[in-house]
């Protein structure tokens, strides 16, 4: 039978590998906040198989499982037939969209950045008071969370960055409109175009990203491949910190959390623990960390098709947090500050930071 | 088919947010791992032993039948629905309701994750020893239903052995304790154990009382390399009759080797068969001198080479390379089975030699694999379900093996359970009349035949 869908040709394989075994029920955070196995990985696969075997098609009805994802990579990591469920999902809502069936906060999404710059539709730019579109070594590429909804944790990295004397320089970004792949759409050729003219004409060799979805995009997508034949190296700013002794410490329990974007899909794991060991001696792990963590539950358009959802997957993490005893968590993902900053609770006395944004806390109370 | 009227009371019970006839539930809930076969009308979340008694009045009444299920990671079929109507989900009712170490005892709801339960006893020095390979999904009710096992069967045994007693939800909706939570009972029929191992077709568990064990405090392992099978079997054989029973004895063959020197950093010795032995004691002089033992034993049946883990990093190898059976072995072809027929001990030696003339027979891939220790043969068979020649190749194969072990007074299954898959061979093990008391008992406890109708061929 001939395949009727991309998803089918590219990766009927991978969908007919998965033994049906449910281990992924241990790991997928859909399935541990729901219980329904319908959401799970499994599930997935399972409704996929039938569309190949074409007893149901790819309808509205599917929208529910295939479109909520956070495509944390969780299963797949632990999956034991090796299953990437995360690039099957996403191809399976470009073929949906194709066919007219998405998700209406997917579209809105498609539709907000065919106009705007920015994922939030705001058309005021942020102002960080730095110097913008320089010649510098460095360019600091911010994200639209960090830009629009956690302004205050981007202020203090950037004065972080200020204190470290690094010569940098801000561009008028504009979304990097990787999600919208995820989401099942086309990445937005004239946001990429601007945001590669814009580095390019500051003539650094290096971009820093605070946002870990955007070092992925930048990284992994043919659309951005400009910047590395140009010579421009992209990285996180965890792997930039790494290098730095920032004479500050504090005595309170740390603990961290480990954005999927940089573990489990990027495989940073250790720079920010050493980071974080140089400023907090006193740190703890988490139940599951590194490739275990658990997602925040703000991936994959999650977070604004199904929020109720998305805030309870970040309070499941946030009970670990409190299981640990931790007084201060830190992450390297505005993202997920965001997510688990307001999912957070009375009850929960810990803080929520990103790593920058605490080191310039403890840099601040001891000038 | 479950009409609107019928469904709207199940909703009443439940809560319109516990209640689902939507299509990717009905798909989700028609598999379990081991495939699936039709799909229910509805499912239901339950979340209390009261929600289900009113669920089971309705399907007497109505005659519909009622699949309970758990986390469906079970292989043979149990949690499917195979008759359609209503699947009972009882996933929501997943906490451990007490553990108390003065009374060595844990109880828990159905729905508990077996790795969740176990995290709350290590801090405690205590354990469920049972450790089935889907331990971090499967829940203590799934493993109640099929009576599951694991690696540490031969010492510890298998669930049965842990469960003291139960609440259970009979057919007719009446609620029923049984058992104790004393480690003893002479007291009546034994009623907790006819539902253990029932799979979900003469009651629905709502509480298990089980019996918590300490955890070994010292451990260690070993391997042993042989040419062949047989002498491997019969080193087997010689140390469980040696007077130590080790708390894990595990055989890997030729192809399980390679397969996980393909997938992984492991380079493992590429020989016909690995012996990878754990002894655990008190002390580490326990577990090292029931160790020498058994080292002495693989030597003397020609085993070429011995290796005993000396550090953490050799230990943990040897049981990455163990742990990790399952995933290389489906990533060989595009589908696998993992079969579990159980035979004496003394007859491994000739199941292994019996099946490796079937593999021939019917050009298989298989990955060898045994719990040794209790005589339990874990053949993974790697296949490509899409080619209906080889699928039929490997049911006949299957069919062979399942009249070699009973032929050796083995059993169709060790752990997995009968479900769907081997229902059809119920007759080969059984004895007619224990058949037919099954059948009988079936028949008293739930006349209406609502409880996972169609499993363990109990309606011939």
């Amino acid at each position: 039978m001939e395949a009727k869908y991309d998803f089918e040709r590219k990766y009927r394989d991978q969908v007919l590998r998965c033994s049906s075994c449910g281990f992924c029920q241990a790991h997928c955070p859909i399935y541990g906040l729901t219980l329904r196995p319908a959401l799970n990985a499994r599930g997935k696969m399972l409704v996929l198989k039938e569309v190949m075997d074409g007893t149901i098609e790819l309808n509205d009805e599917l929208v529910e499982t295939l479109f909520q994802c956070t495509t944390c990579a969780n299963c797949s990591t632990n999956c034991p037939s090796g299953v990437e469920v995360p690039e099957i999902i996403k191809q399976v809502r470009q073929d949906m969209v194709n066919l007219g069936t998405c998700h209406p906060a997917f579209t809105a999404m498609a539709d907000v950045l065919a106009r705007h710059p920015n994922i939030y539709a705001e058309d005021d730019k942020p102002d960080f008071g730095r110097p913008l579109n320089r010649k510098a070594e460095y360019v600091y590429f911010i994200g639209c969370v960090g830009a629009y909804r956690e302004e205050d944790s981007t202020e203090e990295t950037l004065s972080l960055l200020d204190h470290l004397k690094l010569d940098y320089t801000l561009i008028d970004e504009v979304c990097c409109s990787g999600v919208l792949e995820d989401v099942g759409h086309k990445i937005n050729p004239g946001l990429v175009n601007k945001n590669v003219e814009l580095i390019l004409a500051t003539g650094a060799k290096t971009v820093v990203t605070g946002c870990p979805y955007c070092f992925r995009t930048f990284n992994n997508k043919r659309e951005y491949e400009a910047l590395a034949q140009a010579g421009v190296k992209v990285i996180h700013l965890t792997q930039l910190l790494q290098d730095y002794d920032f004479g500050v410490r504090t005595d309170k329990l740390v603990t961290y959390h480990d954005p999927c974007d940089l573990g489990r899909h990027s495989g940073i794991y250790e720079e920010p623990r050493r980071t974080i060991g140089k400023i907090a001696p006193n740190f703890v792990e988490l139940n599951h960390n590194r490739a275990e963590a658990m997602c925040c539950g703000a991936g994959g358009g999650v977070r604004g098709a199904y929020p109720t959802n998305s805030i309870a997957m970040a309070r499941r993490r946030l009970e670990e947090v409190e299981a640990s005893r931790a007084e201060v968590l830190l992450t390297e993902c505005n993202s997920c500050v965001h997510n688990l900053a307001n999912a957070k609770l009375r009850k929960h006395k810990f803080q929520v930071f990103t790593t920058t944004q605490f080191i310039n806390r403890l840099l601040e109370e001891s000038a | 088919m479950l009409d609107e009227r019928i469904k709207r009371e199940l909703r009443a019970i439940v809560g319109e947010e516990n209640f689902s006839d939507s299509l990717i539930d009905m798909i989700s809930y028609s598999y379990d791992a081991m495939g699936s076969k039709g799909k229910p009308d509805c499912a239901v979340w339950v979340e209390s032993a009261e929600q289900i008694s009113e669920i089971l009045k309705i399907a007497n009444r109505e005659g519909f039948p009622v699949t309970p299920r758990a986390a469906g990671t079970g292989i043979c079929g149990m949690a499917v629905p195979v008759r359609g109507g209503l699947v009972m989900d009882v996933m929501k009712m997943n906490k451990v309701l007490e553990i108390s170490v003065e009374d060595r005892v844990a109880v828990v709801q159905p729905g508990l994750v077996y790795a969740d339960l176990q995290k709350k006893l290590a801090p405690l020095g205590f354990t469920l020893p049972t450790e089935p390979g889907s331990s971090i999904a499967s829940t203590i009710g799934g493993n109640v239903a099929t009576n599951a096992g694991g690696l540490r069967g031969a010492k510890y045994g298998v669930t049965k052995d842990y469960v003291l007693g139960l609440k259970v939800v009979l057919p007719d909706g009446r609620i029923m304790r049984t058992g104790t939570r004393t480690m003893k009972t002479s007291s009546g029929y034994d009623l907790t154990h006819l539902f253990v191992g029932a799979e979900g077709t003469l009651g629905v568990v709502t509480e298990i009382i089980l019996k918590i064990h300490p955890l070994p405090q010292a451990t260690t392992t070993a391997m042993g390399l042989f040419d062949s099978l047989e002498e491997a079997g019969r080193a087997v054989s010689q140390v469980m009759s040696s007077g130590v029973i080790p708390s894990v004895m595990e055989v890997m063959g030729r192809h399980l080797l390679e397969a996980i020197n393909q997938n992984t950093n492991l380079n493992l010795p590429v020989v016909e068969t690995m012996l990878l032995v754990e002894t655990d004691g008190y002390t580490q002089a326990e577990a090292d001198a029931q160790m020498t033992k058994v080292i002495e034993i693989f030597e003397k049946n020609n085993s070429f080479e011995v290796k005993w883990a000396k550090t953490a990093k050799e230990r943990d190898d040897l049981w990455t390379a163990r742990k990790s059976t399952y995933p290389v072995s489906a990533r060989i072809n595009n589908n696998i089975i993992v079969e579990d027929v159980t035979v004496p001990m003394s007859k491994l030696p000739d199941l292994f030699r019996g099946f490796e003339e079937i593999i021939d027979k019917y050009s298989l891939v298989v990955a060898m694999c045994a719990h040794a220790g209790d005589g339990n043969f874990h053949p993974l068979v790697a296949y490509d379900a899409r080619d209906p020649e080889e699928v039929e190749r490997v049911e006949r194969a299957m069919d062979e093996l399942f009249h070699l072990a009973i032929g050796l007074g083995g059993t169709l299954t060790g752990e997995h359970g009968i479900g769907l898959i081997k229902a059809g061979y119920m007759s080969l093990e059984h004895d007619p009349v224990a058949l037919d008391l099954m059948r009988t008992l079936k028949k008293t406890i739930d006349p209406n035949n609502i409880l996972n109708p169609g499993k363990m061929a109990l309606e011939a």
